[in-house]
């Protein structure tokens, strides 16, 4: 691949988080609760208590690039504040242990989605026309104009409290005691069925419908008649010809619909009470906890960023034409 | 002159034409079952949000409830109460309301900041291009949802929580707002990239001979012919923005006496309606919702389709 | 024959060892399929039609078009857009869209008839037996292949050879028609289009077929380049012992490179014969007027002949002959009844009833429909 497709990609995404970073320093400052607020708000300071608290926190300093700089160094130590609910604790400590349920959730309702969204996309793509198609697209149409939450409680309404298969809520039964690990991971599994399927539905509604028209695009071009032509069998010239070249819109679709699918995945969060960043940012959001709402959306937009990234380099690898 | 024409009036033959043409992109859309269907619903809804109290009456507030809590439907509520005894149907039907309005102002600002910034940075080009391009990428790839969540209380809080503007609560503005600040990147790419390709047509530089300028050029040539892509690009809009207000509704961040359908969700699962089984707390808002969006889609994807043919098929 | 550089016109190197060359008198001496009639001629299409369902009715693309093939014969289909010759073309091996069919006639390539052949029957002979050259400027190329790989392909999935091998035949055939080695490892996209149109051809012969389609193959190249297809082609014929069939609106090409041309207007055949005899002295009006509308260096005639009005709506034929609205020479017989194709003494078939079937087997006078018949000078090889 071109060092230079490379290079540039990668500052790209730098000038993006650094750009995110600025965003970020702003609403520091606008936010309540904000130290500088919290001096010119203050009636009961005087004018000289004023300026020396703003010596003191170092607002007196011009904004750039003193401020913005030491910002940036409180970041890139992980100093991110203090939470305004848990009086006292770093940002970063009430953050820690809610990442990995929601990567979990995200990762595997991405995975899955991936696979079996594609597939059947190709697959109807493919064999176009007939009613299994149409039931399918209109399925997905359905499930791409459902809001995440949405189909979380019709999923929680109806396998939870009608069927009693899952459990409603959280990621494992509290105060339960269990014999051995591989009971834990039962009771894991049962609990983080529901909240993955919701996520992989949603995601599985739009991929399938943009793999459907990217395989019928495909199979309308000029080097599908070429293989055609050349006496391939219908298999191969699928698998040859236009899966290769179909997948690379899905690769697009899939990083743009990043942003959209973290929104779903709070939400999911929400409805089943699973204890991730999700439902951290709504207590967080009804509470005015500002410091860890930031970390939060710091933490996720860089996420997106990255993730942004490693699918352009991905898109790098698969075409071609854009390595030039 | 022969004698017997009517002298021609340009004016009348022209918005003659415009009729005719109005006349055969109507014919063509509704003849498809995804134009009609879509309109169809829309139109409902419309009348629904435009005069709620024609139908179900005035709003019911906690204090003017009037059935037992978390009750099943009967005859009386025809679909159940919440969990403060107000009648399902009419918190239903006046969402709507909120609901559309929300999203139609939210439409109307992104299309509208999306398309000034997508026309002028297409046609001028040059730096100014780029900077605002680096912009919209920025938008782009910023899980905006998430700006929302925390742009949302801080312009709440800055405000004030308790004024009106526009006879409108200030949540509702503020999330109208932050759906527009958001959402406008990705119209403004579309735009663009349909000027840049008017751009280079002959039109444009023949206007320029003539001395026009930038602004009239944009306004009296470009505008006119990205305008079809704008109106399927705005359907689009509207589904996404309808969408979104819901979520965020749903998080917590609208209001109480307004309350949109996400409201009533974000209600029912604060109630444990979905655990209890009350499904008539969920489905009516969960089904106006998906119905919309669902309309939206179809609609959108009906227009584009009619106004922007695309030329396929070989030889 | 050695200059390798990045400028001038490219170097081929020699015939591949892909095939025995038999020039062009003789059949090539390869496996002829089973069921081969070693004395048929090679190609013979016999009334074939074409038909089309659109949404508005169905279209015969393709009507009665009859025509023959010989060993290391080169045969040019010319006609405006829409006449039906890729049709024509594409459909010997069936290759048509979803909503296309053969409603009749025979295509009989050594007397084995394809057309009720099964689909699966018929793929064997794809590329095998005839392969196309596709329009350079067309995606035609897989772009997220590299070339090598995409004129490997057919040698390895069709004749089952190794990859390896696959991969040094393909080497050989880039050679031969100029593209050197080390470029097989390219992407579509990073070479010129005439490089592309050479790797097309370099496919094409892949399998060793006995006949090569060029389906426009020169039109959207400049002429410098398309001279050296051209050229290319020509050599395939001396080296190879292909058989050809150009399909083009352009008829200096067909006048440069091929023995005999087929004029179609609206599916069906309007005229046909040798090269030389149609061009200096066409019969068929249509033919006249298409050759009077191209410009010609060495005569003094200041206005080209424009054929006015376009060609009929093939949902709603007209009876008779097709051409009768736009004909000069237009007789009240010409509205109504089809005119039977006639083959007089010098080879050349018409379908016009100025030249009715009892003048068959001699040679009648051209009658002339234009203002003067101005033909394309034809070198002969």
């Amino acid at each position: 691949m071109g060092s230079s497709f490379l290079v540039r990609r990668v500052v790209q995404a730098v000038l993006t988080i650094l750009l995110i970073l600025v965003l970020n320093f702003f609403l520091f400052r606008l936010m309540p609760g904000s130290p500088e607020r919290s001096i010119t708000r203050n009636p009961n300071l005087t004018a000289e208590a004023k300026a020396e608290l703003r010596v003191r926190w170092g607002l007196d300093k011009p904004v750039f690039p003193d401020q913005f700089v030491a910002y940036l160094g409180d970041v890139s130590r992980g100093d991110l504040g203090y939470s305004f609910k848990y009086r006292g604790a770093p940002v970063t400590e009430v953050i820690g242990d809610r990442i990995w349920p929601t990567i979990l959730l995200f990762g595997a309702g991405e995975a899955i989605a991936i696979v079996v969204g594609l597939s059947l996309g190709a697959y109807a793509g493919w064999r176009r026309g007939g009613p299994i198609d149409y039931l399918g697209n209109g399925l997905s149409l359905v499930l791409y104009s459902m809001p995440y939450f949405v189909l979380g409680m019709l999923l929680l309404m109806v396998f939870s409290r009608t069927l009693g298969w899952f459990p409603t809520s959280g990621m494992l039964t509290s105060g339960a005691s269990y014999a051995g690990p591989a009971d834990q991971l039962l009771d894991f599994a049962a609990h983080f069925a529901l909240p993955l399927a919701t996520v992989s539905l949603g995601l599985i509604g739009l991929y399938s419908i943009l793999m459907r028209s990217a395989i019928i695009e495909t199979l309308a071009e000029d080097y599908v008649q070429t293989a055609r032509a050349k006496g391939l069998r219908e298999g191969r010239i699928l698998r040859h010809h236009a899966l290769p070249n179909a997948i690379l819109p899905a690769v697009t679709v899939v990083a743009i619909q990043l942003g959209y699918v973290i929104a779903g995945a709070i939400t999911a969060e929400v409805v089943f009470n699973w204890p991730g960043l999700g439902t951290l940012a709504v207590t967080a959001l009804s509470a005015r906890d500002y410091p860890v709402l930031q970390g939060v959306f710091l933490l996720l937009a860089v996420s997106v960023v990255v993730a942004n990234l490693l699918a352009d380099l991905l898109y790098g690898v698969l075409d071609p034409r854009v390595r030039t | 002159m022969s004698a017997g024409t009517a002298p021609v009036d340009v004016r009348t033959a022209r918005l003659r034409l415009r009729a005719r043409a109005v006349r055969e992109f109507a014919a063509r859309f509704l003849s498809r079952p995804d134009g009609l269907v879509g309109s169809l619903i829309l139109v409902v809804f419309a009348v629904l949000a435009i005069a709620p109290e024609l139908f179900v009456g005035p709003l019911e507030t906690a204090t003017s409830a009037t059935g037992d809590r978390l009750a099943a439907p009967t005859p009386r509520h025809i679909l159940g109460t919440d969990d403060l005894g107000k009648d399902l149907l009419n918190l239903t039907v006046h969402g709507t309301r909120v609901s559309m309005l929300i999203g139609l102002l939210a439409t109307v600002i992104t299309v509208a900041i999306g398309s000034l910034i997508g026309i002028v940075s297409g046609f001028v080009g040059g730096v100014l291009d780029a900077v605002l391009m680096r912009f919209a990428d920025f938008f782009l790839v910023l899980p905006t949802f998430v700006l929302a969540l925390i742009l949302a209380p801080i312009l709440i809080e800055l405000i004030g929580a308790q004024s009106e503007i526009l006879g409108m609560r200030v949540t509702l503005i503020v999330i109208v707002v932050v759906i527009g600040i958001t959402s406008w990147a990705s119209t403004a790419r579309i735009v663009r990239s349909q000027t840049l390709s008017l751009r280079e047509r002959a039109f444009v530089d023949r206007a320029r001979v003539v001395g026009a300028g930038n602004a009239a050029i944009m306004r009296r040539h470009i505008l006119p012919n990205v305008v079809n892509l704008i109106v399927a690009n705005a359907v689009l809009v509207f589904a996404s923005a309808v969408l979104t207000e819901t979520t965020l509704s749903f998080i917590g961040l609208g209001d109480p006496f307004q309350p949109s359908w996400g409201l009533l969700l974000n209600s029912a699962q604060a109630a444990g309606a979905a655990g209890l089984g009350a499904w008539w707390f969920v489905i009516p808002p969960a089904t106006c919702i998906v119905l919309v969006v669902l309309a939206f889609t179809l609609v959108g994807g009906a227009l584009d389709d009619v106004l922007n043919p695309k030329l396929r098929g070989r030889r | 024959m050695t200059a390798p550089g990045t400028g001038g016109p490219p170097v081929v190197g020699g015939p591949p060892a892909v095939g025995v060359a038999a020039g062009r008198a003789g059949r090539r001496a390869r496996d002829l399929p089973k069921l081969a009639d070693p004395a048929a001629p090679l190609l013979a299409v016999d009334d074939l039609s074409v038909r089309f369902r659109l949404a508005g009715g169905s279209v015969k693309a393709v009507d009665g078009v009859s025509f023959a093939l010989d060993y290391g014969e080169a045969l040019g289909i010319a006609g405006e857009s829409g006449c039906g010759k890729t049709t024509t073309a594409l459909s010997l091996v069936r290759l048509l869209p979803p909503n296309g069919r053969i409603r009749g006639g025979s295509v009989r390539l050594y007397g084995i008839d394809l057309v009720p052949k099964s689909e699966r029957a018929l793929a064997r002979y794809r590329w095998r037996e005839i392969s196309i050259v596709f329009q350079g400027a067309m995606n035609a190329l897989n772009p997220v292949r590299r070339i090598r790989d995409q004129i490997a392909e057919p040698i390895v999935v069709r004749l089952g050879e190794t990859e390896a091998a696959a991969r040094r035949k393909a080497g050989d055939l880039l050679e031969y028609v100029g593209i050197p080695r080390r470029r097989g490892a390219a992407y579509p996209h990073e070479l010129s289009g005439g490089m592309r149109q050479r790797a097309m051809i370099a496919m094409s012969l892949a399998c060793d077929p006995a006949i090569v389609i060029g389906d426009e193959p020169t039109t959207a190249l400049d002429v410098m380049v398309q001279a050296q297809i051209l050229e290319l082609f020509e050599r395939l014929r001396a080296d190879l012992g292909l058989s050809l069939i150009l399909i083009t609106h352009d008829l200096s090409v067909i006048a440069e490179t091929c023995d005999r041309v087929l004029v179609m207007y609206a599916g069906r055949v309007a005229e046909e014969g040798p090269v030389g005899r149609v061009f200096t002295a066409p019969r068929h009006p249509y033919t006249q007027k298409l050759l009077a509308s191209f410009p010609n260096i060495r005569t003094d005639r200041r206005t080209l002949d424009v054929i006015p009005g376009q060609p009929p709506d093939l949902r709603e034929p007209p009876p008779g002959c097709r051409f009768a609205a736009r004909c000069p020479a237009a007789m009240p017989v010409c509205t109504e009844v089809v005119p039977p194709e006639v083959r007089f003494a010098d080879g050349v078939r018409v379908a016009c009833h100025l030249y009715p079937p009892e003048a068959a087997a001699t040679v009648p006078p051209v009658i002339d429909v234009t203002e003067s018949v101005v033909g394309i000078e034809v070198q002969e090889a």
